[in-house]
């Protein structure tokens, strides 16, 4: 659907297109992006365009405000993570996976609900707060937003490691469509939002040192 | 003997064997005299009655004939100043009023006991006015404007308003929609005001002389143009008014009408033209109007005056009795009055065609059949603006006090007023592409681009920071689709939800309760099923709560019916061949159950049969070009009652079919940029539209102008609004964004 007459490109997915051709249009150079949303078309349009170059969707454009980019980035993050919810919430119920565990040593607590609930809850929060600030994003992020981006990188994965030690088959078929879980651990690396001893799940093992503290029984 | 034979006569003829005995009859007698003095008094007082009511009646019959005399001189006038030419208008000569004989004569009079009831006698004029074209919907309507009206301006029941209006609606009544046609009510109307003050002073005092009186009007009608002068922006006139208190209070009721006198005028001309340039129009007939009128008044006023003084004679019935007549009036005399008028007004109304020939017939071909949708004939803002013209005698009684405190419709409001952002929903990651609201509740549902649905409830609000709106927290997330959400559809009872995506599949939920905890567990029981049988992404969904049936448009070319709780749900599919291209939307045919209407990207809109799948009438609107998107349509909509149909472009147009011919009934630039998304309000009165200029526009069904826009999204690519919903039966209105929000007018 992509109108390619000499005139300007308009991208957009009318209704009636194809799944195949859903964003189907040339990329675009983020100095041309005028819109108010460019650092989230600028990332989707990078992942798009190959979601295993991590380092190049890490790569802020020259002149962004960090704290927007990071943020953009998780609001990525989540919305991505619906689809691994998607796919977890098959086997995930709450009687087969009544606490929200990564192994038997953790077991994360939610602090709202002081009894462990499942995994949903904290997606659910994750995603509440990512929504809540979202006005926040427009120009720049208040220092204490970013702040809590931390609190949120959290939660996030907690799903990951839940996913990995539990669902395991889950999360490596949706990790080799998404390399999301490869993007987020080097996303908090890279702006350390969480201590390393936190990243549980062993992944880029050359960075990950410490994570052979779980125990692989999944 | 003779006080029982008396007594006998006055005792109905039934009764005479009331008394068996003289003896039974000596005992009575002695209670009775003063029954019998009862029944005298009560004859004289029904006899003295009857006169009062008969003087009344005449009295009416020569004011109305006085100003209809009036009205057809000035119109002489006119025409004299417009075309030059003498207007032949057949009789013009002066109602006469010397003698009982010659107005027996002129006005049929119906015996005291005649089976000619006031009712049947308004039935009568309904039937007339039916004639003329006004349902009984639109009478009803502007009868109750009317009366807010005057209970505003003047709380004497009036049977000279009412006559006259029924004057003017068989008159000028039928649909004007040339300019000629604006000026015309507008002189009629004014003439009504005339009449208001003319009966206000008749009742205010009954010693004032008549020649006062007419200064009185005269004086307020000058005022009264000269106010118009001045809203116009013209120089005032010669300033000769008076401090006069009647005349200043004459003067606010009319301020309070010439305002709405000025809607009226630009109502028509709105109607008339093309949405877009209405606004130019809206001045220049009051201009005109008023500047021709001028030298006519006076000429008028001394007409007025001698008259009057000619027939000095008749005496008027005090202001007392007046008012008690009024009071009893409705019941069983009225009718001769509207017989009569009936009778005299038909005439002009006739002569009028005649020497305006083509006004009637130049009349603008209605754009938009009537008939069907009670409401949408007229949209609550024109009557309001055009009541005064066309106002109703049917229902606009004498007597009914009750009637004068009746209560608008609570509706009106809810459409009348300027929609303002209240709520804000903002959890979406990525473009909302579709919403829908509950049936009842002030609960929506949106589907985004994000792979999800959400559930929000209205009624749980967050304090937004220093913003008016509210912030709205989910209720609940609906996971299921693998890909973008693209389409929605809300069963009509609210229970149940289905959403279409990239993914093909077609998922269908049980919504949670509005009061869910959005942190409560995982509800896996709220997926209710999948339709699956699309190959490709599913853009369209509509929902008929007639046979609870579903209906889905997909990328792989197919609309498929479904009636979701069937194992084999799938019934029907249509376009299996892509004969007409790939379907875009898609949408229940409002006034026929049994139709379906589809969009298509090659430009065409089909109707199908839903039984037979066959199509039925094409209503195409192709333009020939090379860009093949520019004929994209990006939305259908049905009309909730008429057989319209509605279709949103790619190339900024609105389109508007008749489903009967496939004829387009209207076109127009709608947009800056192509219009994504339609609704129209649960009435049918109004249209809202989204379009990726980042707007959204209301639109009045009946005149095709816009009567709101809003600009509520902010553009991701070169996308910006998705979706617009109207609440089915609250006053909600709702758009979605390629920015990932959702908002919600009130």
């Amino acid at each position: 659907m992509v109108m390619a007459e000499g005139t300007a490109v308009l991208r957009r997915n009318r209704p009636g297109t194809k799944a195949q051709d859903f964003y189907s249009w040339p990329d675009e150079s983020f100095e041309e992006m005028d819109s108010t949303l460019a650092v989230q078309q600028y990332i989707q349009q990078n992942i798009r365009a190959d979601c295993s170059n991590i380092d190049k969707i890490l790569e802020p454009p020259e002149g962004q405000d960090e704290g927007v980019w990071k943020y953009e980035h998780l609001r990525q993050f989540c919305l991505e993570l619906n689809g691994l919810a998607v796919k977890l919430q098959s086997e995930c119920h709450p009687d087969t996976c009544t606490q929200m565990t990564a192994t038997e040593q953790w077991i994360f607590l939610c602090a709202a609900h002081k009894t462990p609930k499942e995994v949903w809850i904290y997606f659910v929060k994750s995603c509440n707060f990512m929504g809540q600030h979202y006005r926040l994003s427009k120009v720049s992020i208040k220092e204490s937003s970013v702040a809590k981006l931390g609190s949120v990188c959290r939660r996030i994965y907690r799903i990951f490691s839940h996913a990995y030690f539990h669902h395991r088959q889950i999360f490596d078929e949706y990790e080799n469509e998404t390399f999301l879980c490869h993007r987020f651990t080097k996303f908090v690396m890279k702006y350390n939002l969480m201590s390393k001893d936190n990243l549980i799940v062993p992944i880029l093992e050359e960075e990950v040192q410490n994570s052979v503290a779980g125990e692989s029984e999944a | 003997m003779s006080a029982q034979g008396l007594f006998l006569l006055a005792l109905p003829g039934g009764h005479k064997d009331w008394f068996k005995s003289s003896k039974e009859f000596s005992t009575k007698l002695t209670k009775t005299p003063f029954v019998f003095i009862c029944f005298q008094a009560r004859i004289a007082f029904l006899q003295g009655e009857r006169k009062g009511q008969e003087n009344l009646k005449k009295d009416l019959v020569r004011r109305i004939k006085m100003l209809e005399y009036a009205l057809k001189q000035e119109r002489a006038k006119y025409h004299k100043l417009k075309y030059g030419t003498e207007l032949n208008q057949g009789d013009l000569k002066m109602p006469t009023f010397e003698s009982e004989e010659t107005k027996d004569t002129e006005v049929p009079t119906v015996p005291q006991n005649s089976q000619l009831t006031w009712k049947q006698g308004r039935q009568l004029l309904r039937q007339y006015l039916q004639e003329v074209g006004y349902t009984d919907t639109i009478l009803d309507v502007r009868s109750q404007r009317v009366r807010s009206l005057l209970g505003l301006s003047n709380s004497e029941p009036n049977g000279s308003v009412e006559t006259k209006n029924l004057e003017q609606i068989l008159n000028g009544g039928e649909s004007p929609s040339s300019k000629q046609k604006g000026q015309e009510i507008k002189r009629n109307s004014g003439d009504v005001l005339e009449t208001f003050n003319f009966l206000e002073n008749a009742d205010d005092s009954d010693e004032e002389e008549e020649s006062d009186m007419i200064e009185d009007i005269a004086e307020g009608k000058e005022k009264h143009r000269i106010n118009k002068k001045h809203k116009i922006g013209n120089e005032g006139l010669a300033a000769d008014l008076t401090d006069d208190p009647d005349t200043e209070e004459a003067l606010k009721e009319f301020d309070f009408l010439v305002t709405a006198e000025d809607g009226e005028g630009a109502g028509e001309a709105r109607s008339s033209g093309d949405g877009t340039e209405w606004d130019k129009d809206d001045l220049s007939p009051a201009t005109e109007v008023w500047d021709v009128d001028q030298g006519l008044i006076s000429k008028l006023k001394e007409q007025y005056k001698k008259e009057r003084k000619g027939k000095k004679g008749v005496k008027r019935v005090n202001r007392t009795k007046l008012h008690d007549m009024i009071a009893d009036l409705g019941d069983d005399e009225l009718p001769h009055i509207p017989s009569g008028i009936i009778n005299q007004s038909r005439s002009p109304s006739s002569r009028m065609t005649d020497h305006e020939g083509a006004r009637a017939e130049e009349a603008e071909p209605i754009t938009f059949p009537s008939g069907g949708g009670k409401s949408f004939i007229m949209g609550s803002d024109d009557v309001l603006l055009s009541v005064l013209g066309l106002g109703d005698l049917a229902d606009l009684t004498v007597t009914n006090d009750a009637d004068y405190s009746y209560d608008l419709p609570a509706n009106k409001d809810a459409f009348r007023k300027t929609w303002n952002p209240k709520y804000t929903l903002r959890s979406h990651f990525d473009g909302v592409r579709a919403l829908a609201f509950h049936p009842v509740e002030p609960v929506l549902v949106t589907a985004s681009e994000d792979h999800t649905l959400k559930l929000w409830n209205l009624q749980k609000t967050v304090p937004a920071k220093k913003s008016a709106s509210l912030d709205v927290e989910p209720i609940y997330t609906f996971r299921a689709h693998i890909g973008p959400v693209l389409s929605l559809a809300i069963s009509s009872n609210g229970e149940q939800c289905f959403s279409g995506g990239v993914d093909a599949t077609i998922q269908w939920w049980n919504m949670p309760s509005p009061n869910v905890d959005p942190y409560d567990t995982y509800e896996p029981n709220v997926l209710a099923g999948t339709l699956i049988a699309h190959t490709d992404a599913v853009w369209g969904l509509a929902y008929s709560g007639i046979k609870n049936h579903l209906l889905s448009c997909s990328a792989d070319g197919t609309i498929r019916l479904w009636n979701p709780p069937e194992k084999m749900p799938c019934i029907c599919t249509y376009n299996g061949e892509k004969e007409h291209g790939i379907p875009t939307s898609v949408d229940f045919i409002g006034c026929d159950p049994a139709h379906m209407v589809t969009s298509f990207n090659t430009g065409s809109t089909v109707i199908y049969d839903l039984e037979t799948s066959q199509s039925v009438v094409m209503l195409s609107s192709q333009i020939e070009s090379g860009v093949q998107s520019n004929n994209h349509i990006n939305r259908v909509v049905s009309h909730p009652t008429l057989p319209v149909t509605i279709t949103a472009h790619e190339d900024r147009h609105i389109k508007f079919f008749d489903n009967k011919t496939g004829k387009m009934i209207h076109s127009m630039v709608a947009h800056l940029d192509a219009v994504t998304s339609l609704a129209v309000d649960p009435n049918g009165i109004y249209l809202m539209s989204g379009s990726h200029d980042c707007s959204i526009r209301l639109w009045n069904l009946d005149s095709k102008t816009c009567v709101q826009e809003i600009t509520a999204h902010r553009k991701k690519l070169d996308e910006s609004i998705y979706d617009v919903a109207f609440h089915p039966s609250k006053a909600y209105i709702a758009s979605a964004g390629a920015d990932a929000l959702a908002k919600v007018f009130v």
